[in-house]
């Protein structure tokens, strides 16, 4: 069965590189045998500087609110518009001419609104910039005035039937970056971007979990992986109760309580925040070397490249 | 070093970076002066250092994340979007799309589909009495003839009004047949001989009633314009919709973006002839002119259409 699925789903890879006609089926393997495992909404990219960094793909939960700003954002600023428009000229003894701006007005609104703010403010559309997501390239760029306008005349195709953008819907669900059929010909997608909470280390101050670090051999290193497994345990223990911490702990504290030779009544979950305290606070001899020779690390002050050219 | 010094140490680069973009991000007044522009680029260029680095670093996976939406903010501030660059846009306007619309055989196609549909609704009026009844609707050709009933005279200040009806109206019809199109081309398909059917079946009525001269006389002047637009829109959207089907060699989604790219000016213009359509026929189609002022109207941009699309759209070398 597994060989037979593997075989087709090589077939239609060869067949078309398309993401928007291959069966939905065939996509969400896809998906699940991506490298990245990703079944989540983030998306690689690596700059041209070669910088890669991740990006929270925008879903529908919070582009629906974003529109919905923009809608009433759009039909407050219409109506203002035609109040002023219409009294305007009316003052100006031709009423007629403030009626027809005001249709033109509500064209342009109607279709360029999301075309021209996404231009001028980088990707974004007042009710982007409340929601935190903005418009990019695929590749990560800021977008052109072209695909800003393009995006936003292909959203009444995305809209039907009628205004219920179903279409949109169904062809965003179809692909990795939720791409609306707008999106897909623009080359563009909606990315978060909110200001992320730092979080750094955790300070342990159990004495227990101190005296347990101080155990453990001097030679034993926490691989990355198991680096990354304590970073989280411990940033999340906080929520948990203590028999569920034993319970989570056990799997990979309970092997290295034997290999320490621990007494078996050793705190399971004080073990892992003891391992955590030896990886991430306290001192590494191993690791000195290179850490903190950041290439620049010197953020102190600009290059003084003006000085340089006079002392020259 | 521990982990913990070491975040120690970056953090306060990292925050101010993160007040600098925050400062980006207000709205107004978003500009950096020099200094705080080059602290800017070093300070990202740090972090981008830093984020390279976490790995081997051992930093803990929520400062990962955190160093990512730091980066990808900055990332998003250092790099704006290109407003419209005007020079492009004309270029776009007057060269590239004459040129590649000449050679284009979805313009030729979408042609067709509409002047066929048009002569065969008209013809079809004349032999099959009831043909325009039931394509058009028999309330909607009562009212036609009570509109036209009497020859073009004073409307009473109408003319704006109308004008930008027809602006919001015919442009906004002409840009959804467009994005119609990307339903595989059947969008725009449907819509052209659908709007041909009606037009041929009320133009073959109107020519069979007493009220015809000022029927034409209203019609003349802004047809050119407003029947080449959308007949543009129909095409563009064809296209659109069809390179998904034929790729030339490209994937799906690199020939539809392709076509997109192409295709967005052809829009562009088409909006462009609405507006110019809408003028007319807001303010010289109702006004009691002889009808030879409005056929030289209607000649006249005509003329301009073809120079266009011959003239302009000429293949020239390279």
């Amino acid at each position: 069965m597994k060989d037979r699925l593997g075989r087709v789903k090589s077939k239609a890879k060869e067949q078309s590189g398309s993401n928007l006609l291959r069966p939905v089926r065939r996509q969400i393997m896809d998906l699940m045998s991506h490298p990245n495992g990703q079944l989540d909404s983030r998306i690689e990219i690596v700059t041209p500087e070669n910088i890669a960094l991740e990006y929270r793909v925008a879903g529908p939960f919070r582009r629906l609110p974003a529109y919905l700003i923009d809608l009433v954002i759009c039909g407050l600023a219409g109506t203002v518009a035609l109040a002023a428009l219409t009294l305007l000229f009316t003052l100006l003894g031709l009423p007629e001419v403030g009626w027809g701006l005001s249709l033109v007005l509500w064209f342009v609104l109607n279709w360029f609104y999301g075309g021209v703010f996404e231009t001028f403010w980088n990707g974004q559309t007042p009710g982007k910039r409340i929601m935190a997501i903005r418009v990019l390239s695929i590749d990560g760029r800021p977008i052109n005035g072209l695909q800003a306008v393009l995006r936003n005349v292909l959203r009444a195709a995305d809209a039907q039937p009628i205004a219920f953008y179903v279409v949109g819907l169904v062809a965003a669900a179809a692909n990795r970056r939720f791409q609306r059929l707008g999106d897909l010909v623009c080359g563009t997608m909606v990315v978060v971007e909110e200001p992320g909470l730092f979080r750094g280390v955790v300070r342990i101050s159990e004495p227990a979990a101190l005296a347990l670090a101080a155990q453990i051999p001097a030679g034993f290193q926490a691989s990355r992986s198991l680096a990354r497994a304590l970073a989280t345990y411990v940033q999340r223990r906080g929520q948990l109760l203590l028999a569920r911490r034993i319970e989570i702990a056990r799997h990979v504290a309970g092997p290295l309580r034997d290999r320490f030779q621990l007494a078996p009544n050793t705190d399971l979950d004080q073990l892992l925040c003891g391992l955590y305290h030896r990886t991430f606070i306290a001192e590494r001899p191993d690791a000195a070397a290179g850490m903190g020779a950041s290439p620049f690390a010197d953020y102190g002050h600009p290059p003084p490249r003006n000085r340089e050219a006079v002392d020259r | 070093m521990k982990v913990s010094d070491l975040l120690e140490s970056r953090r306060a680069s990292w925050r101010e970076l993160e007040e600098l973009c925050a400062r980006m991000e207000r709205w107004w007044r978003r500009r950096l002066d020099a200094a705080a522009a080059l602290r800017f680029a070093a300070l990202y260029r740090a972090v981008c250092a830093d984020l390279a680095l976490a790995d081997a670093y051992q930093l803990p996976p929520g400062t990962i994340q955190y160093l990512h939406r730091l980066v990808g903010r900055a990332h998003n501030q250092l790099y704006r979007s290109r407003p419209f660059q005007r020079a492009a846009w004309a270029r776009q306007l007057f060269v590239d799309v004459p040129q590649r619309l000449f050679s284009d055989n979805f313009l030729r196609l979408a042609f067709v589909l509409f002047w066929g549909p048009f002569l065969l609704s008209m013809w079809l009026v004349h032999v099959n009495p009831g043909y325009a009844e039931s394509v058009v609707g028999e309330g909607m050709l009562n009212k036609l003839a009570d509109d036209f009933a009497h020859p073009p005279g004073d409307r009473g200040g109408m003319d704006a009004i109308m004008a930008g009806f027809y602006v919001s109206n015919n442009a906004g019809i002409g840009l959804r047949c467009f994005a119609f199109g990307l339903f595989l081309g059947v969008g725009g398909i449907f819509m052209t001989i659908y709007n041909a059917g009606v037009l041929g079946a009320v133009f073959g009525h109107m020519s069979t009633l007493p009220q015809q001269d000022n029927f034409y006389s209203f019609v003349t002047a802004h047809g050119p314009f407003e029947l080449t637009a959308i007949v543009l829109c129909a095409a563009a959207g064809m296209r659109l919709g069809f390179s998904m089907i034929d790729t030339r060699g490209w994937t799906r989604l690199a020939s539809l973006r392709k076509a997109g790219e192409e295709t967005m000016p052809v829009a562009a213009a088409a909006v462009i002839l609405f507006v110019l359509a809408a003028m007319i026929e807001g303010f010289i189609s109702p006004a009691p002119l002889p009808y030879e002022v409005k056929a030289l109207t209607a000649g006249l941009s005509a003329a301009m259409l073809l120079f266009y699309f011959f003239v302009l759209g000429y293949p020239r070398g390279a």
